[in-house]
């Protein structure tokens, strides 16, 4: 139990600060790409921070205040569910699926967001996250329940360690579930090319056209928070299959510590190696996503059909 | 059988002889033919449509206000002859009493000529009969009544103060407008393109523009002299902005009968690539950067800061080199730098092939240029666009070969030709025309001859008239001159490439959606500033307060002291 709540104030620590170090070392990664010197790796905090500080305006109802504040608590709340040093903070059977709905409510605050103002660049943002997360939550959901069959587990943490001591015959099917989350997480994470609920050059960022100050700076929290803990859910479904039952044999804090770090190290190669990719795209149109995720979808629920008989 | 210009007179004397009043050639390769006032538009539309003339462009419509000297208004319709057929500038003129300002309007047949007759219609209250769009195009919809800034009585320095409003198209049933512009994140200069638009996808598109005037005609005509034009004349635009400086002189030199000597001439055309160079960088950068690929834009203008360099060495400058005087150039290309020149076009050509292959090589940001923005054929010709957009679309003209000026029928090169008409085709002409602008910089210095810079004046004879051309990076450039006295032009007349391109941007618009709207706009390369540079007039705020200089100058200090 004490470990939990340790988990837990680790967790949230962890959520706070690191997306916005991450995204500032991505910021310096494409800047060496792109032969430029790039902003300092705190500049995202120094952002954050400063847009903190500023007054807002408001632009449209409640739901518009509102909004920002539960991308945010949705985010922070996601990322309890994820196992951190090996121990899920919050961890019961089936948390799979809050899992699932947690982590869409930040797209859905995002196009409430964009559909409580009357901005038709808002709009037309909301609209094309609505359009996104349509046709990407079913990948995920197919993704993850691709895994709770193979493991016969409902809980993330479950899932992970279960993951290690799999039939290895039944490996090359976790692989193809994990080439599932590795797209979704891409496409839910806005990264480019599918940033296009953003797309600050077609339609001045979207949603989030119409906030300022402290809003903006939740809203950007928020999403950069999500996109953590995406890459976090592979982080730790890589980590803790293949280090954690080896490290538990020794001392508990060490082991928790060291997971940890795993995890991060982890978490971070993931997160370059996707900025780096980025630095070498455009972006695509809506209609691109769409056809891409059909198509992407149809596989998925195919190799579904194909574990559910061997497993079932 | 190639277009001569006495062919295409002959043509003219055969179908419309009794209407000609007198004729006369300002140039070899021009023709100006005076016309009645009935037959002038029919002649025109002749030209452009049936005579058979090889790629036919309307290239400038010239109004003006000739009462002081003959006591009537004029129009001169220039048509020429591209696609290599000939070397010909036809200008069909004719004359207008001040009681009878009506002419009928060609853009109900040729929707080109949209923008010419509303210009004139604003500027000098020449109306175009049966002209299908009635609102103003270049003054503000509130401009009072009945005055006219290019007709010579205005006096260039009035202001009549108004508060600019501007009158759209009515959206059509159930459609969204989306107004992109006068500010917004893709746009470098202010413009307003209105998209009307279903879901995603732009059902229809309106342009009002005209947000920049700066009034350099007016300007020239009331107070610079001959020699102080090219340095306002490379202001009209940032980027292009030698092209207009080496157009205007070369209008002037022609209506002066000037010999320009062969080596300012070869000087001319090494900083005219050097310019299309860092134009075309530039737009490719901008390009990838609206597709989101910001990549691709650094190194864009990584590599282009190599050009820049160079241009800086050679000039002086970075940009608006201040090169052009009038039978000349001011500086010479010294023998040393003609190393260094070619050493950083070695350098240039090397990380240019590294980029354009990354570029080849990234499919999502050609998925996002191909098939988009389609400009077909016949729609290229119509709207008489020019230079890539109209190299894009299979047009294969291009004024360095159809009429070869400076030092250009001397050098080879290609003229790279696309026929897909979308924001790919018009992308690659661009990026094919850096090779050829890279391999005639390297024969022009290596031929570079000895001689004089610069040329002398000798004798100004006050009301002749020429036409002078280039090839700017957007497309064919277009300068009217008609000297005047007392060391002034009497009129000069500007015409940008965007000026015709950007007309035909609407139809770009329709049936793409609003991810691809920043894409297409850009992908003619639009430059407002060119294109807007007639009126003397604050647009922007129309506020009473006017500062002197001084008071200028002191807000200005006080506000970048710290």
């Amino acid at each position: 139990m004490i470990m939990r709540l340790v988990s837990l104030c680790v967790a949230i620590v962890i959520a706070l600060v690191f997306p916005l170090i991450f995204d500032g070392i991505g910021r310096k990664i494409k800047a060496r790409i792109q032969y430029r010197m790039g902003p300092p790796i705190f500049q995202t905090i120094y952002d954050v921070s400063k847009l903190l500080k500023t007054p807002y305006l408001v632009s449209g109802g409640l739901m518009f205040i509102l909004a920002p504040c539960i991308a945010f608590a949705s985010a922070l709340a996601s990322i309890t569910m994820l196992p951190v040093g090996g121990i899920s903070p919050i961890s019961f059977s089936y948390d799979i699926f809050v899992f699932l709905y947690v982590e869409a409510m930040v797209s859905i605050s995002l196009m409430l967001a964009g559909f409580s103002v009357q901005n038709i660049y808002a709009n037309a943002g909301a609209n094309r996250e609505t359009m996104l997360i349509l046709s990407t939550e079913p990948i995920l959901g197919v993704a993850l329940a691709m895994l709770a069959l193979l493991t016969k587990r409902l809980s993330i943490e479950g899932i992970a360690y279960t993951i290690g001591v799999i039939d290895y015959r039944l490996l090359p099917l976790v692989l193809i579930a994990y080439m599932m989350l590795v797209y979704i997480v891409y496409i839910e994470g806005g990264f480019i090319p599918f940033d296009l609920t953003e797309a600050e050059t077609e339609i001045l960022g979207g949603p989030l056209c119409e906030y300022s100050g402290r809003l903006l700076a939740l809203f950007k929290w928020a999403l950069l928070i999500k996109r953590f803990t995406l890459i976090w859910l592979l982080a730790s479904l890589i980590t803790i299959p293949s280090v954690a039952p080896a490290f538990s044999r020794i001392n508990t804090v060490f082991s928790y510590i060291l997971v940890l770090l795993f995890q991060l190290f982890i978490a971070l190669v993931l997160y370059c190696s996707i900025v780096a990719n980025e630095a070498f795209t455009a972006r695509y149109k809506i209609d691109h996503v769409i056809s891409l995720n059909k198509r992407v979808f149809l596989v998925s629920i195919i190799f579904f059909i194909v574990i559910a008989v061997l497993t079932l | 059988m190639k277009w001569t210009i006495d062919r295409v007179i002959e043509i003219i004397k055969a179908k419309f002889g009794k209407y000609i009043k007198d004729m006369y050639r300002p140039m070899a390769n021009q023709v100006i033919i005076v016309m009645d006032k009935s037959a002038a538009p029919k002649a025109t539309l002749f030209l452009l449509k049936e005579a058979g003339v090889p790629e036919p462009q309307l290239s400038t419509v010239v109004g003006t206000d000739e009462r002081p000297i003959r006591g009537m208004f004029s129009i001169i319709y220039w048509v020429s002859v591209n696609a290599e057929g000939g070397d010909a500038w036809i200008g069909i003129k004719t004359y207008l009493h001040e009681d009878d300002l009506k002419i009928e309007s060609i853009t109900p047949l040729h929707p080109g000529a949209n923008w010419y007759e509303r210009e004139i219609r604003d500027l000098l209250g020449i109306i175009p009969v049966n002209h299908p769009d009635p609102r103003r195009l270049v003054l503000p919809d509130d401009f009072p009544k009945n005055i006219y800034p290019l007709r010579k009585e205005y006096d260039y320095r009035s202001k009549p103060t108004v508060t600019p409003r501007h009158v759209f198209k009515r959206p059509a049933e159930g459609t969204v407008i989306v107004p992109f512009g006068p500010y917004h994140a893709a746009c470098d200069e202010p413009y307003h393109f209105r998209l009307y638009v279903k879901g995603e996808e732009i059902v229809d598109a309106d342009y009002r523009g005209f947000y920049n005037h700066r009034g350099i005609e007016k300007l020239a005509e009331s107070r610079l002299t001959y020699n102080q034009i090219p340095f306002i004349a490379e202001r009209i635009c940032g980027i292009c902005g030698f092209v207009h400086s080496t157009a205007y002189c070369q209008a002037v030199e022609n209506a002066m009968g000037i010999d320009v000597p062969e080596r300012a001439r070869y000087i001319r055309t090494i900083m005219l690539e050097i310019e299309r160079i860092e134009s075309h960088l530039l737009w490719i950068g901008i390009a990838c950067h609206l597709a989101g690929f910001d990549t691709g834009f650094m190194h864009a203008w990584r590599i282009r800061e190599k050009d820049m360099w160079l241009a800086e060495r050679l000039t002086g400058n970075r940009k608006t080199y201040g090169l052009n005087v009038i039978g000349g150039v001011r500086r010479d290309i010294l023998e040393y730098r003609k190393s260094l020149a070619l050493n950083t076009l070695s350098e240039l050509k090397r990380e240019y092939k590294e980029f354009v292959d990354m570029l080849s090589s990234t499919k999502s940001f050609i998925k996002r240029c191909e098939g988009v923005g389609v400009l077909p054929y016949n729609k290229a010709v119509a709207y008489s666009t020019t230079g890539p957009t109209a190299r894009g679309s299979g047009r294969r003209i291009d004024v360095r070969k159809d009429h070869p000026y400076a030092a250009y029928g001397e050098l080879d090169f290609k003229v790279p030709v696309y026929k897909d008409g979308d924001v790919l085709a018009r992308a690659m002409v661009r990026i094919d025309e850096v090779w050829e602008s890279i391999w005639i910089i390297e024969q022009a210095l290596d031929k570079l001859p000895g001689g004089p810079l610069r040329a002398e004046i000798k004798r100004i004879e006050p009301y002749r008239e020429a036409l002078s051309y280039d090839e700017a990076p957007r497309g064919e450039n277009v300068h009217y001159v008609m000297l005047g006295r007392g060391n002034k032009v009497y009129r000069w007349k500007v015409r940008a490439p965007t000026y015709n391109n950007l007309p035909a941007v609407p139809e770009m618009l329709k049936g793409y959606t609003i991810a691809d709207a920043p894409l297409i706009i850009a992908s003619i390369d639009p430059c407002f500033s060119c294109t807007e540079r007639v009126l003397v007039i604050d647009v922007r705020t129309g506020e009473k307060k006017a500062y002197t200089e001084r008071e200028f100058n002191y807000l200005s200090i006080r506000k970048s002291r710290r």
